[in-house]
Order: C-alpha cells, then structure tokens, then sequence
C-alpha cells in the first residue's frame, strides 16, 4: 500500500510538470502579453516603449518561454506562485478570496444532489414499472439533457427579468450595510438560482447512477438468497442491496473533488458569480500567466488527488480489491 | 434437419433490428436525419440568394454562397446585386427571373423596406418578436433569428460529425496501441492521455486559435476533436486487455497473423460494439462544447453561424426571451436525440441485456 501510494504521487508529480509545462507553453504562445492586453482594456494608459520593456523584464517576458516556465517552477516549489498582474495581488491571495464563493455554490449543491438523488434512485428501483416512477425517470431523463447554460438564461429571464425576484451575483449593493440576519438572506436569495442550475444536471445524473448500480446489485445470487429466505423487500433494499452500491459511490466523490474548486466558468458568467472559474476565464482574457499557471496547477493535483483518493477508497470499502 | 439452413444473421443486423425496436431511439434518429435534411438544404430554407435564377441569359445558383462565398458568381458583386437581390435582379436585367429560399431572411444582414418588393423592414433593438414575417424574432441588429438557426444547423452537426470522428480515430489508434501492446507504450500513452484530460480545454482551445492565422470553424472542430479523445481511448484499451487474451486471438497468432492483422481485423472490430456508446455521446458533448465556447464569446470567425452565438445575445439581452428559447430548445432537442441513441445503443449492444427483449 505504501509503495503504491509513493509510485503514485512520483508519477503524479511527472504529470503536472507535464501538464504545467504545456500550459505555460501554450499561453507564452498566445498573441497579446498582459502589458497589451492592460492597453487594449484602457488605451488611455498607453505606456512608453522603455515602460513596456522595464515591464516586460519585471514579468519575465524578456526571456524565452522554456526559461521563463523553470523560473516560474522554481519559484512554485518555493511556494511562490506569484503576483497577479491585472489584480496586482499574490496569486494565492487571488485564488483565496475566489474560492470561497466557488465553495459556497459547490458544496450546496454536492449536498443538495446526494440528498435528493439516493431516494429518488431508490423509489425508482423499489417502484420499478408503475407510472409514478415512469414519469420520474423520464423528468430526469430530460432534465439530463437541458445544458446548463441553456437552463442559466431561462431561470434569469423568469426569475430575474420578468418577476424580479432573485438577482444574479453575489450581493446587492447594499450588502455592507445589511444586519448579519440581511446578509445571511441577501446571499441565500442570490444563491438560489446558481445553485438550482449546479444541481439538476448532476441531480439527473446521480439518481441514474443510484438506479443503476442497485438494478446490477439486486441482480445478485446473495439478494435471491435473501429474498428465499422471506426478508422484507424494504430491509432487501436498504440493508442487502443498497450497502453493496456504495463501491462505485466512492469513486464518484473522489473524481468531484476538482470539480468541488474548480467551479464552474458557464455558470458563474451567467449569474456573475466571482469565483474560481469566472477568475480563470478573466485570467485567459488579460494573459494573466501567473493566474493562469496557478489555477491549472491546482486543478490538475486536485483531478490527479481525486483519482488517487478514489483508488485507495475502492481498495479500503472492497476487500476483493489489492492495490500493489 | 432443414437443408437450407438460413445463413444467420451478422453480429450488426442483429444489433439493428434490436435497436429498430425502441421507438423512442428510432424517433431520435429520424430528428436526426431530419436535422441532417435542414443542414443540407439551409440555404434554399432561409436566405436572401435566389435558389435558381436567370440572369442576363444564364442560369445561376446563388444560394450555394451560404456554403462557400466563392461559389456565387462573381458577376453578381461586380453588378452589385449582392446587396437585395429581387430589386437588383430587376433593375440591371428586367427579364431575368429567380426563386428566392421560403423565408426570405439573412443571417448577416438586417432586410431593409423593399429589398423584396413590398415587404417592411425587419425590427431592431428589443422589439422583433417572433411574427409571420420572422418566425424567431430578430435580434438587436435586425438580423433574422429564424435564418440564423437553419444555417446554424449545419455549424452543429459538422462539429458532432467531425470533432468526434477525429476523437474517435485518435482514441481508438492511442486505446488499441496501449491495450495490445501495454508495457512501456501503455505506461507512455496513460500518462498522456492524464496530461489530455487535465490541461484545461478552454487554454487549448484558446492557445490553438490564437496561433492560427485565419481561424474558422474546422480548427474548433479540429481542436475539440484533439481534446475529446481520451475517453474513448480508455475504454479501447480496456477492451483490447479483454480480449488479446481471448482464444480466438491467441489462434489466430499461432496460424501465424501478423500484428495489424491481429489488431485491425480480429480485435478492433469486436472492441468497436462497446465504444460505438462513448462516441454516440461525445457527438452530444462536442455540439455542447462548441455552442458553450460560442456562448461564452470565444467565437472564432464571425461567417459560421452557431446556435451558441444567439444565446450570447439572449444572455445580454435579457427582455428578448426568443433569443433564448429557440436556440436553447434546439440544443436541448439534439442533445437529447444523440443521448438517446446512445442509451439505446448501449442497452442493444451489451450482451448481459441480449435476448431478454
């Protein structure tokens, strides 16, 4: 187990310098530098030819990309990720105040989608056939299919254009002087929307996957037993069957883990939610390579942990399982 | 016994008619199909070109310019009739003649008053809604939303089409090499398709147009394509563990065939029934990345249109609902169509489901 683990974080480390050095590659590559995308933003704020080279060379854009991204590895395996050059903030501090925002869509609606999903998949298993359970999958079915950018604009038209109800973004502009109650509400009343959009497509998903993992369990010899030997169908469901569907749930938690940080960019351009993904897609947008390098490392060692995560769980809940 | 033994039925025709059978899947073919129909024929749906017109003696097809602008003659540039065809046709040559597409709309262009004797203007701003006159509303500019989603049809199947069979050719070389050979070449070809997976989609795609000089839609499609692969590839090589150490396989090594053959003509097309399923829905998952990209205003070219680039307006333009509700419910139906064929699939090809319907 142990040199399992070990061979899997080298191998892990190989990747990212992989996946870091390709990025960074690619967007040394990309026309536009931060200095002139500053300029294409605000042209009042031209800068001089010897401004532009002091800083190009402040940055590091003087030197060819391949040195510029062993510059920027040394200084990361220092645990210096760097300035922003659009925020002029450390790049940690950028991520820090982004994530909270992320997280606080990310984690409602991962609770949300487990809580509802479970039951749903199972009344579908226990009422297999009758229409009530027909209609519901078929409800998921489609709700599965609606892209979720699709799905943002239509709730903004309803909700926000045509009754006013919720506002997209993170606060009203009054947030600072609400009482803590307020604010509580204010930010509850902006997330409702965001979060619905978070929800369905994962919610559809999950209580597919419940449905399905429990149709293979119950296909088993030890559930024919069960049943043979005269146990309730309720007590076949939640004690025989359901226990053996948690295996696969496991993985699927380990591989949301980036998904948890990472944010989403459709969703949050469309209700302008300031988190990690709209910060990624402004950083593509002003060349902010730091940021930029920032973000894609932490997404790639959360995707690599969460596979990790998800493989060392499989071999803890399933005995048949031996890592080596 | 019967001495004309029916010769039995191929692995495919079997799957066939299994799949004949469910309604639902057959329906979403036939939407398909029908989508396929419109894509085809935009240019003579909606459009301001004539199909087929006569013009100083010769007959010409204008509207094969939605296709390829070369394709329009140059004579009507040089005569500038281009810019309102059934005034112009008239005015230069007033015995020429033309059939105009059954909605006489452009998706580049507001129609001004008369460009077609005796019909209005087109709306603009906020206040084209949907009217017999544009079926889908117009847009802030006066350009027809109708128009703009018939052509953009064709935007949407290509990028199924082709994005995912360059995936699908990627994925099922990379899949096949690492699961027949493995060793080191399965070590190498699993740590890139980890690197594929994880350098985020939208810096390649960012990073590929903006290196290219003149980008258009097929480097999307070529750049989708180049991302959307690994999955297929991982499940090509799971197949091809399975079954390079099947019976068959080792019997056919010891009458002596040769790698590829083992590879092209004994493996691949038993490992293709279970990957058909990921690539039926990768079709979904590329029309869904390229209308995101275009929602998200990464547009690469303004002379494809795309069911994405009207959702972009729908979000700034919140009043104007239909800039939201047709494109939306066309990328919904789609989606919708390929996910189920998918499914179907799936269910008629995996042999623990065999013969119970």
């Amino acid at each position: 187990m142990g040199t399992y683990i070990l061979r899997r974080l080298l191998i892990g480390m190989f990747t990212l310098f992989l996946i870091t050095l390709i990025v960074y590659g690619l967007i040394r590559n990309m026309p536009g530098t931060p200095v002139t995308q500053m300029e294409l933003a605000d042209p009042t704020r031209a800068l001089s030819p010897e401004d532009q080279e002091m800083l190009n060379r402040i940055y590091g854009l003087d030197k060819p990309w391949h040195i510029a991204y062993f510059t920027w590895l040394g200084n990361t395996l220092q645990g210096n990720f760097g300035d922003s050059f659009s925020e002029k903030a450390p790049v940690s501090a950028v991520i820090k105040r982004r994530i909270g925002p992320t997280l606080l869509l990310s984690v409602t609606s991962l609770f949300l989608t487990y809580s509802l999903a479970i039951p749903m998949g199972l009344f579908s298993v226990v009422r297999k056939g009758r229409p009530e359970e027909q209609i519901l999958s078929i409800t998921l079915y489609v709700l599965y299919s609606i892209p979720r950018f699709v799905a943002g604009i239509g709730l903004l038209i309803i909700f926000y254009q045509h009754l006013g109800w919720l506002p997209p973004g993170l606060h009203s502009s009054n947030y600072e002087t609400l009482s803590h109650w307020g604010k509580f509400l204010d930010t509850a009343k902006h997330m409702i929307l965001p979060v619905i959009c978070c929800t369905y497509a994962s919610l559809a998903y999950m209580s597919r996957f419940v449905k399905a993992n429990m149709e293979e369990v119950i296909r088993q010899d030890y559930i024919r037993t069960a049943r043979a030997k005269g146990v309730s169908p309720r007590k076949i469901v939640f004690n025989h069957a359901f226990r053996n569907t948690l295996i696969p749930f496991v993985t699927l938690l380990g591989l949301s883990l980036p998904g948890l940080l990472g944010g989403s960019i459709i969703i949050e351009q469309i209700f302008n939610w300031p988190g990690m993904g709209q910060a990624f897609f402004q950083s593509i947008a002003n060349r902010d390579y730091p940021v930029i390098m920032g973000m894609v490392l932490l997404f790639s060692s959360l995707t690599l942990l969460g596979q990790l995560i998800a493989d060392l769980l499989y071999a803890v809940v399933d005995p048949r399982v031996t890592l080596r | 016994m019967n001495e004309t033994q029916e010769k039995s039925r191929s692995y495919w025709a079997e799957t066939w008619i299994r799949f004949r059978r469910r309604r639902l899947a057959m329906a979403a073919l036939g939407y398909i199909l029908f989508l396929s129909l419109v894509a085809i024929f935009s240019p003579m749906i909606a459009g301001t070109k004539p199909i087929i017109c006569k013009y100083r003696g010769h007959i010409y097809f204008p509207c094969l310019g939605y296709f390829n602008p070369s394709w329009e003659n140059a004579v009507f540039i040089e005569d500038n009739i281009v810019c309102a065809y059934p005034r112009r046709l008239k005015e230069e040559d007033p015995e020429s003649w033309a059939i105009f597409p059954l909605v006489f709309n452009d998706t580049t262009y507001r129609v001004r008053e008369n460009d077609m004797p005796g019909r209005p203007a087109n709306p603009y701003g906020t206040s084209g809604h949907p009217s017999l006159q544009n079926p889908c509303g117009t847009n802030v500019y006066g350009y027809d939303v109708f128009a703009m989603l018939i052509h953009g049809t064709r935007t949407a199947l290509l990028v199924g089409f082709v994005s995912t069979g360059l995936a699908a050719m990627i994925g099922i070389t990379m899949g096949a090499l690492a699961g027949y050979f493995g060793g080191w070449i399965d070590i190498l070809i699993s740590r890139f398709i980890e690197v594929v997976l994880c350098v985020p989609t939208l810096v390649m795609i960012l990073a590929a147009v903006a290196v290219i000089e003149k980008p258009n839609i097929w480097y999307v499609m070529a750049i989708i394509g180049l991302t959307s692969w690994p999955g297929i590839a991982r499940l090509t090589r799971g197949e091809f563990i399975k079954l390079k150490q099947s019976e068959y396989v080792s019997a056919a090594r010891s009458l002596g065939a040769s790698q590829p053959r083992i590879i092209f003509r004994h493996i691949l097309p038993n490992a293709l029934a279970p990957v058909l399923v990921p690539i039926t829905f990768s079709i979904a998952a590329a029309i869904l990345l390229e209308s995101s990209l275009s929602f998200l205003g990464i547009s690469t070219s303004t002379s494809s249109i795309s069911w994405g680039t009207i959702l972009n307006d729908g979000h700034r333009n919140l009043s104007m609902w239909w800039l939201t509700f047709f494109p939306g419910m066309l990328i919904f139906m789609t989606v919708l169509a390929y996910n189920l064929i998918g499914e179907a699939l799936q269910e008629v090809t995996d042999p623990r489901q065999r013969g119970s319907r």
